[in-house]
């Protein structure tokens, strides 16, 4: 059985509403069926009073063993690096974090703020907010770059904004069922078996794509075409499975005519939305996107386009997720 | 007289951590301070950055709230830029919001509020034995079903908006999405079986007609008495057990409300303005307040920081609203104690004024005298709070009822589509302008103002149905509403307040607690609690 604690620090919640839509397992399954032991949960946790604060004591203290440690939310630092913009428990949350963190056996980041500062460290980020091991794509973050837990791994990552739940399920029954050994990390510390494949692997207009057809607009125009040439849709840029596993077992933001915000990416949300750059593809002389799928040199890219403009048959230029 | 001070930290999750302090004499709350803990700025971020910034950035103020958050964003664009909202665009945001409070009803009353029922407090209830089988944390009959069919009304949030939480979907001019004939159906199928596996299965015991029937709180104790059915489900159940235990004896509050409304009647809808908002409203705005009635006006709400961490001096309009932190523990030597601000709304003939947000305001605005034939007009809470006053069980109730409400406009909505019109009308995305917009989420009025010059914006202020709940003291000394209505608040046993927790969670506020006792007199701390709760 293993044991869990989950704080929010500079958080929405978001991770957690989105953790509570989980089915197989469902929250309820993960306690009763696979034994997590959650010792507290900000919204979930059974114990009050004195039992309470003795698990965060006992744990940070190791009178208590603490499998894994989960953060959600921003670490906070201002002001002046005291972290009194964050209080919790009568102390600031750094304090809580810096010993959990050292006592856990496995720390895992849910969501973008955990993992790298997420929206409050977007400029001029107000509250002094960084990630547990990274600033954005900078790597240190609160803890610094050669922090390792006891179990000598560094901070597993999970972002999005939020995390889908199917993300953070798995992990937590791979991670209570002894298979650590087989979450491969990448260079953000994000699991690969979740973050290898792009935002648009699996995209219902990937079609479109091919053959460089784009929306003309939204609500009924996004039955037709892709989102990525006039848009600002990061979905060819962006590592996340949203359209393998599906969001609430339903949809996907780029499935339902919403352009990919990039936000599995420590630089979400993008270009910090100066103006103009909100829901719009940036371009380079008025017509070529400035950023092209990974991997891609801007040459073959508008060699590629210019073919498949030519080759796009009738049906890619019409509706096709018609009534 | 004994006296103490209990110390609640932190007490809560919407802008951040909340703390509690309250003064506490022959076991009756006789003062308390709410604290909300937790900073990040985001009205400072939204400054200088592109209009439609606050699409993507509000949502994530709270995750509990971000499709409301989104919602209000987007009328606050729509104001500003003068746009045009075809019906179905109306349609789809007053579904995803409906289906995002559905989805909050359950969840908060199963995992974050029914909890405590079961709390040892009640053991001498002849009813606890029932409460601990059906409300018990993970292993309750209710509990399990509750929580888990929870997710399934933003399943259809998710057919529209991609995902929940967190879509930017509705967008000025209307939304994103081009749905086709599977998306409603599936939608329409996705919230009948959650009505038939939750709702009224195992909520009401009877039909949703049924329960609409109610008018007064006469009507409900009938309604319990009808038969078995009804009698012993969780609504019944939870009826009774209030009584047993006390829940309608306290947690009142300051007994006047503010409800921002939401939801459009499409056709009266599709240039959204300022001025025409009132009367385009399904679920109704207003103010109540000493016994009154008044029309809602944005333009008499303001912003006190006199107990805020924040600089400043005077009341500001959100359209002035200023947003300048300072050190806590600086502003703890000027008397201030609080990361939120405290919203006041100028009542005319009363001045400025702490006003209840949440379901209950609603209920009251819903039973003002008037209102056209498309607006909520519901008797049943102006009667509840005329029979027993306000409480946390008439709160709860106020609540919950609005389940099967809502369920019943949503499917109304989903059948207005239509499909082959428009969704989308691309705006003029002008340079300069100011826009407000609201909303109520599940648990409260929630307003933006937006404030454009030169394509981008130059000021953004939100107040949140917590702000407007767990504000502190203003400049005149007056408590806001949650610290009103703890006063008076019984406690049974100091080394467990679990009473402290029902006032402060039947305000729904999102709250985490640590509570601290400390001795009145010596300082000493007596205890350390986690009150622990809403998310």
């Amino acid at each position: 059985m293993a044991s869990v604690l989950w704080f929010q620090a500079g958080a929405c919640s978001g991770n957690t509403m989105s953790f509570l839509n989980a089915e197989e397992p469902n929250v309820v399954d993960l306690i009763v069926d696979f034994g997590l032991d959650l010792l507290w949960h900000p919204s979930l946790g059974l114990e009050l009073g004195e039992n309470a604060k003795k698990i965060f004591t006992d744990c940070a203290e190791g009178r208590r063993n603490l499998d894994i440690f989960v953060l959600e939310g921003t670490v906070i630092q201002a002001p002046d690096k005291s972290g009194r913009y964050d209080m919790f428990a009568d102390r600031p949350m750094i304090d809580w974090i810096n010993e959990l963190a050292a006592a856990a056996q496995i720390v895992v980041a849910i969501g973008d703020c955990a993992c790298w500062g997420g929206i409050p460290a977007m400029e001029p980020n107000p509250s002094d907010s960084t990630g547990l091991q990274f600033h954005k794509r900078e790597r240190g973050g609160f803890l610094g770059p050669d922090w390792r837990s006891r179990s000598s791994l560094p901070v597993i990552n999970i972002p999005g904004c939020p995390a889908h739940p199917d993300w953070i399920t798995q992990i937590l029954v791979a991670l209570a069922t002894g298979r650590a050994g087989d979450i491969a990390l990448d260079d953000l510390h994000r699991p690969q078996t979740f973050f290898k494949t792009f935002t648009q692997t699996g995209c219902t207009r990937v079609q479109f794509f091919e053959y460089k057809q784009s929306t003309t607009s939204f609500g009924e125009g996004t039955r037709s075409g892709c989102l990525f040439y006039e848009y600002g849709c990061r979905g060819p840029m962006t590592h996340s499975p949203c359209n393998r596993i599906l969001w609430n077992r339903q949809s996907s933001k780029t499935r339902a005519g919403m352009p990919c915000t990039g936000c599995t990416e420590p630089e979400f949300p993008f270009f910090d939305l100066a103006p103009g750059t909100v829901f719009k593809t940036q371009k380079v002389a008025g017509t070529i996107p400035k950023e092209i799928p990974e991997g891609a040199d801007h040459l073959s890219y508008m060699a590629h386009a210019a073919a498949a403009r030519i080759a796009a048959p009738q049906w890619s230029k019409e509706d096709m997720f018609v009534v | 007289m004994t006296a103490l001070d209990l110390f609640v930290s932190p007490l809560g999750r919407v802008e951040g951590d909340l703390d509690v302090r309250v003064t506490i004499e022959d076991g009756v709350v006789t003062s308390a301070w709410t604290e909300a803990a937790m900073f990040r700025g985001f009205e400072i971020i939204l400054k200088g950055k592109d209009p439609q910034a606050g699409l993507i950035v509000t949502p994530r103020i709270c995750g509990i709230c971000g499709g409301s958050h989104l919602y209000k964003a987007c009328y606050a664009l729509d104001t500003a830029w003068k746009t045009h909202v075809p019906p179905n665009g109306t349609l789809i945001r007053n579904i995803a919001q409906a289906c995002e409070t559905l989805q909050s009803i359950p969840r908060y009353f199963y995992a974050l509020f029914a909890i405590d029922l079961v709390n040892k407090n009640y053991a001498h209830s002849p009813l606890y034995d029932e409460a601990v089988r059906r409300f018990a944390p993970y292993v309750g009959t209710s509990y399990q079903t509750g929580v888990v069919l929870s997710a399934k009304p933003v399943e259809v949030y998710a057919i529209f908006g991609g995902q929940w939480p967190h879509s930017s979907f509705m967008v000025p001019g209307g939304v994103m999405c081009g749905p086709n004939l599977a998306d409603v159906t599936r939608s329409t199928a996705i919230l009948d079986h959650w009505k038939n596996h939750w709702l009224e299965k195992q909520w009401l015991g009877c039909s949703i007609e049924r329960w609409m029937e109610i008018k007064t709180w006469a009507d409900m104790q009938e309604w319990v008495e009808e038969n078995e059915s009804q009698y012993n489900s969780d609504c019944g159940f939870f009826i009774r057990y209030a009584l047993d235990i006390g829940l309608h004896e306290y947690g009142g509050g300051c007994g006047n409300y503010i409800a921002s409304g939401t939801y459009f009647e499409p056709s009266l809808y599709e240039n959204p303005t300022i001025e025409a908002r009132n009367g385009a409203l399904i679920g109704r705005s207003g103010v109540y307040a000493d016994g009154r009635w008044h029309d809602f006006d944005h333009m008499r709400i303001a912003e006190d920081v006199s107990h805020s961490y924040f600089t400043g001096t005077r009341r500001l309009h959100p359209w002035e609203g200023e947003t300048d932190p300072i050190d806590p523990q600086i502003g703890r030597g000027s008397g201030k104690y609080s990361w939120a601000k405290s919203p006041r709304y100028d009542v005319p003939g009363s001045g400025h004024m702490p006003l209840e947000a949440g379901p209950l305001a609603r209920r009251v605005a819903a039973g003002a005298p008037a209102g056209a034939a498309h607006q909520d007009h519901d008797p049943l809470f102006v009667d509840m709070l005329d029979k027993l006053g306000p409480s946390v069980f008439v709160r709860q109730m106020a609540r919950l009822h609005e389940a099967p409400k809502y369920f019943q406009w949503t499917k109304q909505w989903l059948s207005q589509l239509y499909l082959h019109d428009s969704f989308y009308t691309k705006p003029e995305e002008l340079e300069s302008g100011k826009g407000f917009g609201a909303t109520e989420a599940a648990r409260g009025a929630l307003l933006d103002w937006i404030v454009l010059e030169d394509g981008k914006i130059e000021n953004y202020q939100v107040i949140t149905p917590t702000a407007w709940n767990i504000g502190p003291r203003d400049s005149d000394g007056t408590p806001g509403p949650i610290e009103q209505a703890l006063v008076g608040t019984p406690i049974a046993d100091v080394d467990d307040p679990v009473e402290l927790g029902h006032v402060a969670r039947s305000f729904d506020s999102c709250l985490v607690c640590t509570v601290h006792a400390y001795d009145g007199k010596s300082g000493r701390e007596l205890s350390t609690f986690v009150v622990n709760g809403m998310v």
